[in-house]
C-alpha cells in the first residue's frame, strides 16, 4: 500500500475507507488454561509471600498480561502496559491508607468517622484514577483505551453512598453503639431509628447507585475515537434486584420445606430423629450452599447481559448472553472444589469462570478497525487507584 | 530486507500505537539491537536496544507482544514460531526470562513453590505473626488498650452481663483478699480492675480477662467455689496472669494480623471461607495463653503462701458442674412431647453445645491442668 493510500485510509474527512461500511460481529475467546495459571499463581503467591506483600504489584502486573494475552477480541489479544514499579507505589500507599483505616475503627467511633470522612473524601478520585490507570495501560491492536470520566462525575457517583454511610456512623458517634444503652440494657430510641432509617434508605437506593456508577463508568470508556454510551435505565436494575430478592426468598422457603419435610419423615419412617437431625442438617447446609451458588450468579448473569448489551459506542454494539444454568453448575463446582482442595483450586476456578464470562460477549463493528486511530494522548494516571479499585474488588468485568 | 544478515528472523505483526493497522515485518537481532523492517515499506526500518523491549514471557497458551519502547507492539498469531525464533536468535538463552519464568514454567519447580507456601504460611502462623502481633501490641499505648478494653467490657455489658446478685460486702472481702494476695508479688505490675457479675447460665461459673486490665467474675463461679477462697483466688490469679502479659491484646492482634493475611491471599474468594481459619486460630494461639497464664496463677499462689493444688477443686468441681448440667438437659429432653418444633430446639442445641466444644478447646485439657498445679 503506497503512503497516499495509508493517509487517505486513516486521515480522510469522515476517517472510514469508502468502501467499508459493513457490519461486523467480533467475537472475543479466552485461551487460558487452568493448570498454567495455576504454576503462574503459586510462583506469584510464594514470590509476594516472601517480600511481604513487596512483590504483590509485579504479581498483579504477570497475572494481567497472562489474562490480557489469552483475551482475543476479533483474534487480536489484548496487550497491558502498566509499570510494575507505578503499580508499586500506588500498592504502597493503599496499604498505609487501608491499614490507617481499618485501625481507626478499632479504638473509637469518633476516629473511625474521621478516618471514613477521609477515606470519602479521597475515594472516587482514587477510583477515577484506578480506571484511568487500568484503561490507560490496556491496548488491543495497539491502541489504548482510555477513560475519561471526570471527577466531579465521580464524586456524583459516589455522594448517596456516602451520605448514607456518613449518617450511620455519625449517629452511632455521637449517641453510642446502637442497640446498647449505658446501662446496658437493648433500647430502641431515636439513634436506632436514625441507623435503621439511614440503613433502609441505603438498601432502597442501592440499585440506583449501582445505575449511577456504571453509567458513570461505561459512559467514560474510549477507544480510538470512540466513546462508551450506556443507555441501561434505573428501572431495568431496580426490576433485577426485585427479581433477585424474589429469588432468594424462593430458595430460603424451599430449603425450610424440604428440611420439615425430612425431619417430619424420618420421625415417621425411620423413628429416629437422630438420623432425621443428621439429613436435616446436611440438607441446611446444602441449602446455604445452593443459595449462594444460586443468587450469586443468578444476578452476575443478569447484571452483566443488562449492562453489557446496553453499552454502545459510535460504531461499536456490545452483545452479552451469559446463560445463568452454565454459571450455577460452574460456581457450585468451583465452591466445593476449592473447599475440598483448601483453595487451590481457585486459578482454575477463576480461569473457568473468566472464560464463561468473557465469550459470552461479542461486539458488533459498524465499519473497519483497521482505520481507528489513537485519539489525542491521555494523560498519564497515577497508579494508586488501580489498587484502589483492586482492594475493594471494583471489577470492570471485561 | 536485510538479506545480507545471516541472523534468523521472524514474520510478525507490528502495531505502531497511532493506528489500528498491523504492519507486517519482519525481526531480527542485531548485537544488542532488535531490528524492526517493514515489509511494504522497504526504507523503513526501527532499531530498539533488546534490553528496552519488554519481551513477552513465555506460556503455553496465549499470544506472544513484545512491548517496545515508543509504545509500539510486536505480535505473532503462531506463539511457537516466535519461541522458536527466540531461541534461534539468542542461542538459547532465551528473552523475557526471569526467575518467575523458569519456575512457573516447570511443574517440578512449581511444586518446589507449592511446598515453600505452604512452609512459609506454616513459618508465619507459628513464629511470625506471634512476634509481630506481640510486638506491636507491647508497642500499643496503655491509653489506647484501656479504651480497646473499656469498649470490649461496654459491649459484653450490653448482652451478656447483669450486675452481680453477690452483696456489697462480700465483694468488697474479695476484693480485698486478692488485693493482698497480688501484694506478695511486689515487683510485678498490678493494674486491674475486678468487676462482679452476674451471667446466668450463659457462662457458668467462669471469669476472664479483656485488654486494659479489666476482670470479670462471674456469680457462679463464686457460688460454686465460695468456700474454697484459695481456689477463688487461684482463678483471679490465672487472669491476672492474663492481664500481665496482655493476652488479650495480643490475642487480638494476632487476629487481626491473620485475618489481613487471609484477606490478601484467599479473600477476594470468600470472606466465609477465609473467617473459618481465624476461629481456629483462636483457639490454638490461646492455648499457649491459657499455659502461661496457668503458670503466672501458680507461682502467685506460691508466692502468696498457698498451695498450687487448691486450683485441682476448680477442676473437679467444674467437671461436676458440667455433667450435672448434661443430666439436667437429658431429663428436660425427656420430658418433653414430641414433634418437629422440639427436633428443631435439640439442633439448636447441639449447634450451642458445639460452638461450646469449640470455646472449651482454647483451653488445654483439664487433665493436663490438672498434673500442672499437681507438681
Amino acid at each position: 500500500m503506497s503512503q497516499h493510500q495509508e493517509s487517505a485510509a486513516t486521515g480522510g474527512l469522515t476517517g472510514w475507507p469508502q468502501s467499508e461500511f459493513r457490519k461486523r460481529k467480533l467475537d472475543i475467546r479466552f485461551t487460558g488454561s487452568g493448570s498454567e495459571y495455576f504454576r503462574i499463581w503459586i510462583v506469584n503467591l510464594l514470590l509476594t509471600i516472601v517480600t511481604a506483600t513487596l512483590y504483590w504489584p509485579f504479581a498483579k502486573a504477570r497475572r494481567i498480561r497472562y489474562f490480557y494475552a489469552n483475551t482475543l477480541v476479533d483474534g487480536h489479544a489484548l496487550t497491558f502496559h502498566g509499570d510494575p514499579w507505578k503499580m508499586f507505589r500506588g500498592h504502597v500507599l493503599l496499604m498505609v491508607l487501608m491499614g490507617a483505616y481499618s485501625a481507626a475503627g478499632h479504638f473509637s467511633p469518633v476516629a473511625g468517622l474521621v478516618a471514613f470522612g477521609i477515606l470519602a473524601l479521597i475515594w472516587p478520585a482514587l477510583w477515577r484514577a484506578g480506571l484511568q490507570f487500568r484503561l490507560g495501560n490496556t491496548a488491543w491492536r495497539g491502541l489504548r483505551l482510555g477513560f475519561n470520566g471526570s471527577l466531579k462525575g465521580a464524586y456524583a457517583a459516589f455522594l448517596p453512598l456516602w451520605i448514607g454511610s456518613g449518617v450511620i456512623l455519625a449517629a452511632q458517634a455521637i449517641g453510642g453503639p446502637a442497640g446498647i444503652a449505658a446501662d446496658g440494657r437493648p433500647r430502641f430510641g431515636v439513634i436506632e431509628m436514625t441507623v435503621l432509617g439511614a440503613m433502609l434508605l441505603a438498601g432502597l437506593c442501592t440499585p440506583w447507585i449501582l445505575t449511577m456508577i456504571k453509567r458513570y463508568q461505561h459512559r467514560g470508556y474510549r477507544i480510538a475515537g470512540q466513546q462508551g454510551e450506556l443507555s441501561m435505565s434505573t428501572g431495568s436494575v431496580y426490576w433485577l434486584c426485585l427479581k433477585a430478592f424474589g429469588l432468594s426468598l424462593l430458595v430460603a422457603f424451599a430449603t425450610g420445606l424440604v428440611m420439615a419435610l425430612v425431619l417430619g419423615a424420618s420421625a415417621v419412617v425411620v423413628k429416629s430423629k437422630f438420623v432425621g437431625l443428621i439429613l436435616a442438617f446436611v440438607l441446611g447446609a446444602a441449602g446455604y450452599l445452593v443459595y449462594f451458588a444460586v443468587i450469586g450468579p443468578f444476578f452476575t448473569a443478569r447484571f452483566q447481559n443488562l449492562l453489557w448489551n446496553a453499552t454502545t459506542s459510535q460504531d461499536l454494539a456490545f452483545t452479552s448472553q451469559l446463560p445463568l444454568g452454565p454459571l450455577v453448575g460452574l460456581t457450585l463446582k468451583n465452591w466445593l472444589l476449592t473447599a475440598v482442595t483448601l483453595g487451590l483450586y481457585r486459578p482454575f476456578a477463576v480461569v473457568h469462570t473468566t472464560r464463561l464470562r468473557l465469550e459470552a460477549v461479542s461486539l458488533t463493528m459498524d465499519g473497519d478497525a483497521d482505520a481507528w486511530v489513537a485519539g489525542q494522548a491521555s494523560e498519564n494516571p497515577g497508579a494508586a487507584g488501580e489498587f484502589a479499585g483492586d482492594f475493594f474488588g471494583i471489577d470492570m468485568g471485561l | 530486507m536485510g538479506g545480507d544478515t545471516a541472523a534468523p528472523s521472524l514474520r510478525a505483526d507490528y502495531f505502531d500505537g497511532r493506528s489500528a493497522r498491523a504492519r507486517p515485518v519482519r525481526l531480527w537481532l542485531e548485537q544488542d539491537q532488535l531490528v524492526v523492517h517493514d515489509q511494504d515499506l522497504a526504507t523503513v526500518e526501527r532499531r530498539y536496544p533488546v534490553r528496552q523491549v519488554l519481551w513477552p514471557e513465555r506460556t503455553r497458551h496465549g499470544r506472544r507482544q513484545a512491548q517496545l519502547p515508543d509504545g509500539g507492539v510486536l505480535t505473532t498469531q503462531d506463539a511457537g514460531a516466535w519461541d522458536d525464533w527466540v531461541l534461534a536468535a539468542t542461542d538459547g538463552r532465551g528473552l523475557g526470562t526471569g526467575l518467575a519464568a523458569t519456575w512457573f514454567s516447570s511443574w517440578r519447580h512449581t511444586a518446589v513453590a507449592l511446598v515453600a507456601v505452604v512452609a512459609v504460611a506454616a513459618a508465619t502462623w507459628h513464629w511470625g505473626v506471634p512476634a509481630v502481633a506481640d510486638t506491636v501490641a507491647r508497642h500499643v499505648p496503655a491509653t489506647i488498650e484501656q479504651s480497646i478494653g473499656d469498649h470490649a467490657l461496654e459491649q459484653l455489658e450490653g448482652f451478656l452481663l447483669k450486675p452481680s446478685r453477690i452483696p456489697e460486702a462480700e465483694q468488697r472481702e474479695w476484693r480485698q483478699r486478692f488485693a493482698m494476695m497480688v501484694a506478695s508479688q511486689p515487683d510485678l505490675p498490678a493494674n486491674y480492675q475486678l468487676h462482679f457479675r452476674d451471667t446466668g447460665r450463659a457462662l457458668g461459673p467462669n471469669a476472664f480477662a479483656l485488654p486494659g486490665g479489666h476482670i470479670v467474675v462471674t456469680d457462679e463461679l463464686l457460688k460454686l467455689l465460695g468456700d474454697q477462697p484459695d481456689a477463688v483466688l487461684g482463678v483471679l490469679a490465672h487472669e491476672l496472669g492474663h492481664v500481665r502479659e496482655q493476652h488479650g491484646m495480643r490475642l487480638t492482634m494476632r487476629a487481626t494480623l491473620v485475618g489481613a493475611l487471609l484477606g490478601v491471599a484467599i479473600g477476594d474468594f470468600s470472606s466465609v471461607l477465609a473467617g473459618a481459619p481465624t476461629i481456629l486460630m483462636n483457639a490454638s494461639y490461646s492455648r499457649d495463653f491459657e499455659r502461661a497464664a496457668d503458670a503466672q496463677a501458680r507461682q502467685l499462689l506460691i508466692d502468696s503462701g498457698r498451695s498450687p493444688r487448691s486450683m485441682l477443686l476448680l477442676f473437679e468441681r467444674l467437671g461436676d458442674w458440667r455433667r450435672e448440667r448434661e443430666a439436667q438437659a437429658k431429663q428436660a429432653a425427656a420430658s418433653e412431647p414430641k414433634g418437629v418444633a422440639r427436633d428443631m430446639r435439640d439442633a439448636a442445641k447441639a449447634g450451642a453445645g458445639e460452638m461450646l466444644r469449640i470455646a472449651f478447646s482454647s483451653h488445654p485439657a483439664d487433665e493436663e491442668r490438672m498434673r500442672f498445679f499437681e507438681r
